[in-house]
């Protein structure tokens, strides 16, 4: 039975894996576990399972050994009515896609104290892709980034009250891109495709202190990750004539720092409260530069001008034997001034609403599904720096599914 | 215990059904329309620029981008019954450089390594009149005239309307011959026709300043005076209002030469070819043979070459004459006739543009004094239109002010990038002056915006992104800017074109 359930266990790690590296994830991610996105995120204050990894290191300190593994399946839908100055009522919708971050997570006690754990999951990632030679074509047509992080990690109980944690963040990244170039020419103008691959490093650190029994405070901190993309333009169709930059590319992107703080209650026997608050240091991310290592003069700096934001999550979870009901809302406000707003990543303020079970299936397993959807509030986008001004409706659906074993 | 499971599953999944039928409706606003007004004819007036000129020509293709026509199209999506927006098309290649017979229009006839070969290139005329005026029974709605300064709106002598560039084409209709055929009486007619305009865009002075400027300050040599200008400008716009009640009239400023490559394109690809221990010796307003007055192009307020000198800018250096046999030439004249006028201190054995003695000709370069001249004439011109026209209640377009701004900043529209730049920046035609399509749709949407704030309408604006661009691979060199060669003669027609009084 051991043997089997190792074997099995295997197979769904290796196959998760394939699915997922051939398809990747929408730019800021916080699904990952979905016992935790069952309850909106709000997860840093007790941070209970093997995701502790990525909402709160310190969580590891008061757990035993296990694996816990999944994925999320995002299904955006974005409409943009526009641009507003030559028709409010032209519709373009993305086209249809799923992104699929997934979760790995493996944590061992080394004794009572000492826990160490390994995560791989995708914290950012985006992707839009709208109709070919539609209104924005030169604005983007397609985008496409994930990241992979590499995380270990070691938590150190100092006492049943506290624990504290840290991890080395290993990122990789990569970044497709598919734009219009603006360049004077009748007939097809040439589409620049980017491919851009990165790495970099950065660490998090978190703390659990438990006033009483049922009540916990967490704090984590993730530090910020700048990568440094760099890979090939092509140019489609590439006419020799205009010189274009074929070849060599770079772009730096700095993956933001974020900080959590949370309180968690157990308000009754069987049911424990959350709220937490989330900062996101998105002013780093001012501009997306591409550079081209064949012709500077050419490089394209698209302004962002992201703005340092917050959310705030509120989760729930009753225990019930062997199922625990759960649920959750999140308000995120957006990082994007309304001048800023493009298709490439059309945001706005979300409110978020999840519910989720989870149920033991026997001592060792456990299975976890969760829903979450996200309304965005209407955006509208007035006096763009682009130029390309309209309306985006905007929703997500989040499912998640995950597995645990406990050793 | 099943029963709390059945029981939040159910709810599970009727909260998911109810959160995905939970989308925003598409956005409300401003209902595209004329709001408490109407139009039922459009009519413009103006000089080549409204004519849709482009790459010193006129035709059909280019014509079917002209800022009029594309305002038409919108005011008619946006519910106007304006019927057919009637303008006097040539067939390509469009209307004839008078000197050669041949059609005038500039293409990228070729390419020297990655540099565009651009110029006339004779191309055979198709039609001698415009293909639809046997069909058009009324005067054109289009009432651009190629050439015309302001003085032309009014004027019935005849001195504007001579055969070149196809003015005659359009003021033509001479069924009441009491009506004269000035570019007035053609409004007149339509009204007596009962195509009573009650819009109307009105955009001439242009011609008042730029004669002066592409001839390097020789064709005329000065500007319209400011007091001609303003009383023509009141006269024209008292017959306007007189005649046209009712009508919303937009009429436009003038955009500064400064503004336009045809004056800013050579300077930074000349002034690398003045070797440091020289200077480009050049003829200030007026000065004939031996000129003293030097410039590096580089140093602040620098004289301007005009886009004409970039065919002479191979040159500098050599012991040439080329520019006096080509102006011979163009005039018709013999070569001593023009050498003659710049006396005896003239030797074009000396090196081209470096020595004293045979210096960058007048023609070809703006001087300080002559940049001044033009940007006060700009000045005061436009200070004169925004005055009468708020004087006869007409709206006002700041295309100065806006060309200025694109000159400086640049435009994006859509995330498209436009400036000011020859050819590359996508706003100007081959010719340096006239806008390409795209520029034409910029000019179309700056005079909807005015017309939407000034009457209360909600007109869609152009779609510039997909108006076809320039029809030619381009170059776009290390700098951003385009070298262009451009062959000897090739501006004759435009001479022609900004030289009022030619007959």
């Amino acid at each position: 039975m051991r043997l089997y359930s190792q074997y099995l266990l295997g197979t769904i790690v290796l196959s998760v894996l394939v699915v997922c590296i051939a398809l990747s994830g929408g730019f800021q991610l916080n699904e990952h576990g979905a016992r935790a996105t069952a309850q909106a995120g709000a997860f840093a204050a007790r941070a209970s399972d093997p995701s502790a990894i990525y909402f709160n290191p310190a969580g590891l300190g008061f757990q035993g050994s296990s694996i816990y593994l999944g994925a999320t399946f995002i299904m955006p839908k974005i409409t943009f009515y526009g641009p507003s100055n030559l028709s409010l009522n032209d519709e373009t919708k993305i086209v249809d896609q799923t992104f699929t971050p997934i979760n790995i997570y493996g944590t061992y006690e080394l004794n009572d104290n000492l826990h160490i754990g390994l995560g791989v999951n995708n914290p950012y990632g985006l992707g839009t892709e709208w109709p070919a030679n539609w209104a924005g074509q030169y604005i983007t047509q397609k985008i496409d980034l994930t990241t992979f992080f590499i995380t270990p990690t070691v938590a150190y109980k100092v006492n049943e009250q506290l624990s504290v944690g840290a991890g080395l963040n290993y990122v990789t990244g990569k970044v497709t891109m598919k734009i219009g170039t603006s360049i004077p020419f009748s007939g097809n103008p040439p589409i620049v495709n980017l491919d851009l691959n990165a790495t970099g490093v950065g660490f998090n650190a978190g703390i659990i202190y438990k006033f009483i029994p049922d009540l916990s405070l967490g704090i984590s901190y993730r530090s910020s990750v700048k990568l440094d993309a760099s890979g090939t333009a092509k140019f489609d169709p590439n006419y020799t004539l205009l010189s274009l930059p074929n070849g060599g590319a770079t772009a730096t992107i700095t993956l933001p720092a974020t900080g959590f703080v949370g309180v968690a209650y157990k308000a009754m026997k069987n049911l424990e409260v959350e709220a937490d608050y989330q900062y996101i240091g998105w002013s780093s991310y001012n501009e997306l530069a591409i550079r081209f290592k064949a012709d500077p003069t050419k490089n394209e700096v698209m302004t962002k001008n992201y703005q340092d934001t917050y959310i705030l999550r509120f989760g729930a979870e009753y225990t019930m034997d062997d199922i625990q009901l759960r649920a959750g809302y999140i308000y995120d406000h957006s990082p994007v001034l309304t001048k800023y707003v493009d298709p490439m990543l059309p945001d706005a303020n979300r409110n978020g609403y999840s519910i989720g079970v989870g149920y033991k299936i026997c001592e060792q397993w456990r299975v976890d599904a969760s829903y979450f959807f996200l309304k965005f509030d209407q955006r509208k986008a007035e006096n763009t720096v682009i130029a390309f001004d309209g309306t985006y409706n905007m929703t997500a659906t989040l499912i998640g599914i995950d597995i645990g074993y406990t050793f | 215990m099943k029963q709390y499971i059945v029981l939040f599953i159910t709810l599970a999944a009727l909260i998911a059904a109810l959160l995905i039928g939970c989308t925003d409706s598409a956005p409300t606003g401003p209902v595209i329309g004329f709001g408490n007004s109407t139009v039922t004819k459009y009519v413009s007036i103006g000089n080549s620029l409204t004519a849709g000129y482009q790459s010193a020509g006129l035709y059909k293709s280019a014509q079917l981008y002209s800022y009029p026509n594309l305002i038409a199209q919108q005011l008619t999506k946006a519910g106007a019954n304006i019927g057919t927006f009637e303008q006097p098309y040539w067939p390509d290649p469009g209307i004839p450089d008078p000197l050669t017979g041949k059609a005038s229009r500039y293409v990228i006839y070729g390419w020297s390594g990655t540099t565009p070969l651009i110029g006339p290139i004779g191309e055979a005329l198709t039609a001698a009149a415009p293909e639809n005026a046997g069909t058009v029974l009324r005067p054109y709605d289009n009432l651009g005239i190629p050439g015309i300064p302001l003085a032309g709106f009014m004027d019935t002598t005849g001195t504007y309307q001579s055969p070149p560039l196809g003015r005659d084409a359009i003021l033509r209709w001479t069924s009441n011959a009491a009506l004269g055929k000035s570019v007035f009486k053609q409004v007149a007619t339509l009204k007596a026709m009962g195509h009573t305009p009650d819009l109307v865009t009105f955009w001439l002075g242009a011609n008042d300043v730029l004669g002066f400027a592409i001839s390097g300050g020789t064709s005329p040599n000065a500007p319209t005076s400011p007091g001609i200008f303003s009383a023509l400008y009141t006269q024209a716009l008292d017959a306007l209002r007189n005649t046209l009640p009712n009508a919303k009239i937009v009429v436009g400023t003038i955009p500064n030469v400064t503004s336009v490559p045809f004056f800013t394109t050579v300077n930074p690809l000349l002034a690398p070819n003045i070797p440091s221990a020289y200077y480009l010796r050049y003829q200030k307003h007026g000065v004939t043979g031996m000129s003293l007055d030097s410039t590096k192009l580089t140093e602040a307020n620098a004289p301007l070459i005009t886009l004409k000198g970039q065919a002479y800018a191979a040159l500098l250096g050599q012991a040439t004459g080329k520019f006096w046999r080509d102006a011979a030439a163009s005039l018709g004249y013999p070569i001593a006739a023009v050498l003659a006028t710049q006396g005896a201190t003239l030797d074009t054995t000396k090196p081209f543009g470096f020595h004293p003695q045979n210096p960058w000709p007048d023609a070809l370069i703006l001087d300080v004094d002559e940049i001044a001249s033009a940007t006060n004439a700009v000045n005061n011109f436009n200070s004169t239109i925004a005055t009468v026209a708020a004087a006869h209640s007409a709206a006002l377009v700041d295309f100065n002010g806006f060309f200025n701004n694109v000159k400086a900043n640049g435009l994006v529209i859509a995330g498209e990038k436009y400036t000011a730049d020859y050819i590359a920046g996508d706003i100007f035609s081959l010719d340096g002056i006239h806008p390409s399509n795209r520029g034409y749709g910029i000019v179309a949407n700056e005079y909807i915006k005015v017309i939407n704030a000034s009457f209360g309408m909600n007109v869609p604006l152009v779609d510039v992104s997909s108006l076809p661009k320039l029809s030619a691979p381009l170059y776009k060199g290390g700098n951003g800017k385009i070298d262009p060669v451009l062959p000897f003669g090739a501006f004759n027609s435009l001479d022609l074109l900004f030289r009022p009084s030619i007959q």
